[in-house]
């Protein structure tokens, strides 16, 4: 069953389509990874799943409802939650002040959105840091936290916009393990990433957009052979 | 402060001891000073909730102030209402104003908010100026009579002093910090914060933006204009310039600047260091007191020019204050005494 239908959407910045006709589905559970060289719309495509900015045309549809032009926090309170690519703590907070904002989405009580924290801090092994204050953490630190927040708020459907960005392999094979283990709980996610070997070993399905179009759509095998694809990324001698 | 029981009981015996104050003081001016205070810690508070919490920075707070003091005095002196009954219609016509500013400036981003937080007070402070028929124009309102507060048929005070306006502030004062400690202990306080910090962060995590600016607003207002009407009731006079005036604006902000934004203790600490300064330059002390050290003569050229001069010169020291505290101490005095704190803890350490 599909928990995210996008169907031909559209995204105007007056007349360059950021997004021109994108359609596919996030199947429950599955982890659908989106690539795409810079500038392909990956991001664009978020903001108008997420309710930053209202699609030009074209329909969103989670859960069976339409999202079109639905503010984020809207979007979250139904379940759908995202991370930024370039991260934002909220640098003044303690690190599990931070995630108890996330988990205050859905309770009214301190005391359960800390316990709730603390239980998302444990999930990403950010417990150590808990009393640290968000602004201090190194990077690999920063996109770790992102998740957790973003898990307190009780998602259906998690959007990742690269969370391995600027990562060592090691601190990127974490966030790997992370990304799984996140899956096997049973919550579907959907994974903007740039490294090939990680976005290929995750997901179940692999969107490829780029100039804004999606490309191709298939299991990570058959888009790494796509000769298509291969020139998008490389150029079209190597195709 | 680690004995858990300490805390409480020093607590305990501070608001004992401010409590009971006026029975060992009698100085009506100590008295006054205090109640300055207790005026200034409720401002800064109230400012404080939606500068210091939200990340709202408004320059126009003196509108709260100055529509909270003049609609109470305006129906005491015309309605004989019981200012302590008129203030909470002063916090209705505030909600309304703050909810009219707060529905259509909280849509834009940046500064649109602060600048039309200026714009409306001024628009209030000439509106109170020009509106003469409702509001006496410039020439203010006078209303001195307080009808005695009773609590059934006794008469509690009769207002022959400055005690039960001691107490009103003292209560007044104790109430914002009482708010505001119950803010940053609950959702409200954690969904502010996270505006403050990163409002499209904040905005994916569920949290609807303009709603939580409004209520912060709103309940910033409100207290403002309850230390208006006190501050009108207290005086017994209000016109435009002392209670609308961009100047009343600034001074609120500089409590929570200087004492730190955004913490339960920064407005008391700013107050405490204000308020004292304010009178120093109103009253020539310090130009009193450099003369009795020998510094100038009084009847020099420089003597005259200070005693002249420097009671006017207050909004230039706030001036220089603010560009020290934000050169030395961006996080006010809080952050510098916790700056010292930790850093007595790493030394021990």
């Amino acid at each position: 069953m599909a928990i995210l239908e996008i169907h031909k959407i559209s995204k105007f910045f007056g007349g360059l389509a950021a997004n021109s006709d994108v359609s596919f589905s996030v199947e429950q559970g599955a982890i659908m990874g989106l690539i795409g060289p810079n500038g392909a719309g990956k991001t664009t495509l978020f903001n108008c799943i997420t309710g930053y900015y209202p699609p030009s045309r074209g329909d969103i549809l989670f859960d069976g409802q339409r999202m079109n032009g639905l503010e984020p926090d809207k979007v979250c309170m139904l379940g759908m939650v995202r991370t930024w690519q370039k991260v934002r703590p909220l640098p003044k907070l303690s690190v599990v002040d931070n995630v108890m904002v996330g988990a205050l989405a859905r309770t009214s009580s301190l005391k359960t959105a800390r316990a709730l924290a603390m239980e998302q801090l444990k999930v990403v092994r950010l417990e150590h840091r808990a009393g640290f204050l968000a602004g201090g953490l190194p990077i690999g630190e920063r996109k770790k936290l992102e998740v957790a927040r973003a898990l307190a708020t009780q998602p259906k459907l998690l959007l990742l916009d690269e969370v391995m960005g600027g990562l060592n392999p090691a601190e990127s094979e974490e966030i790997i393990q992370l990304i799984l283990d996140i899956k096997a709980r049973g919550l579907t996610q959907m994974v903007i990433e740039h490294d090939m070997k990680a976005i290929m070993r995750i997901s179940d399905r692999i969107v490829v957009l780029t100039s804004g179009e999606k490309l191709m759509e298939g299991p990570p095998q058959e888009v790494v052979s796509n000769p298509e694809v291969i020139s998008a990324y490389l150029g079209e001698s190597h195709a | 402060m680690a004995n858990p029981v300490l805390k409480p009981v020093a607590g305990i015996l501070v608001l004992g001891a401010l409590f009971a104050l006026p029975r060992f003081v009698d100085s009506p001016y100590a008295l006054h000073m205090m109640i300055l205070l207790f005026m200034s810690i409720s401002q800064g508070q109230s400012w404080n909730i939606l500068g210091g919490y939200a990340g709202q920075h408004s320059v126009g707070h003196a509108a709260y102030f100055g529509v909270g003091a003049y609609t109470t005095m305006m129906l005491m002196h015309a309605q004989q209402v019981a200012p302590w009954l008129g203030a909470w219609a002063g916090v209705g016509m505030v909600a309304v104003v703050a909810l009219a500013i707060g529905s259509i400036c909280f849509r834009l981003r940046g500064p649109y908010f602060v600048l039309a937080s200026i714009a409306v007070a001024e628009i209030l402070r000439l509106s109170a100026i020009n509106l003469t028929g409702l509001t006496n124009g410039a020439e203010g309102i006078l209303a001195t009579d307080l009808p005695p507060f009773k609590i059934g048929a006794t008469v509690i005070t009769d207002f022959s002093t400055k005690v039960p306006f001691y107490h009103a502030g003292l209560a007044l004062a104790l109430a914002t910090i009482t708010i505001t400690y119950g803010v940053q202990h609950s959702k409200l306080g954690y969904f502010l914060q996270a505006i403050r910090e990163d409002q499209d962060a904040a905005h994916s995590l569920g949290i609807p933006i303009s709603r939580y600016k409004n209520i912060a607003l709103v309940l910033s207002a409100a207290l403002t204009s309850l230390a208006g009407s006190f501050y009108g009731v207290y005086v017994g006079f209000v016109d435009p310039p002392t209670v609308l005036g961009l100047d009343v604006s600034v001074q609120i902000m500089l409590i929570c600047i200087i004492g730190g934004m955004g913490t339960l203790w920064g407005p008391v600490l700013g107050s405490l260091v204000l308020v004292p300064l304010s009178e120093a330059l109103r009253s020539n002390l310090i130009t009193e007191a450099l003369v009795k050290a020998g510094v100038v003569n009084a009847d020099s050229r420089t003597g005259l020019f200070l005693k002249e001069n420097l009671s006017h010169a207050h909004v230039l020291l706030y001036g220089v204050l603010v560009v020290l505290v934000i050169l030395f101490m961006p996080d006010g005095l809080m952050g510098f005494f916790r700056k010292l704190a930790s850093r007595r803890q790493r030394e021990a350490v």
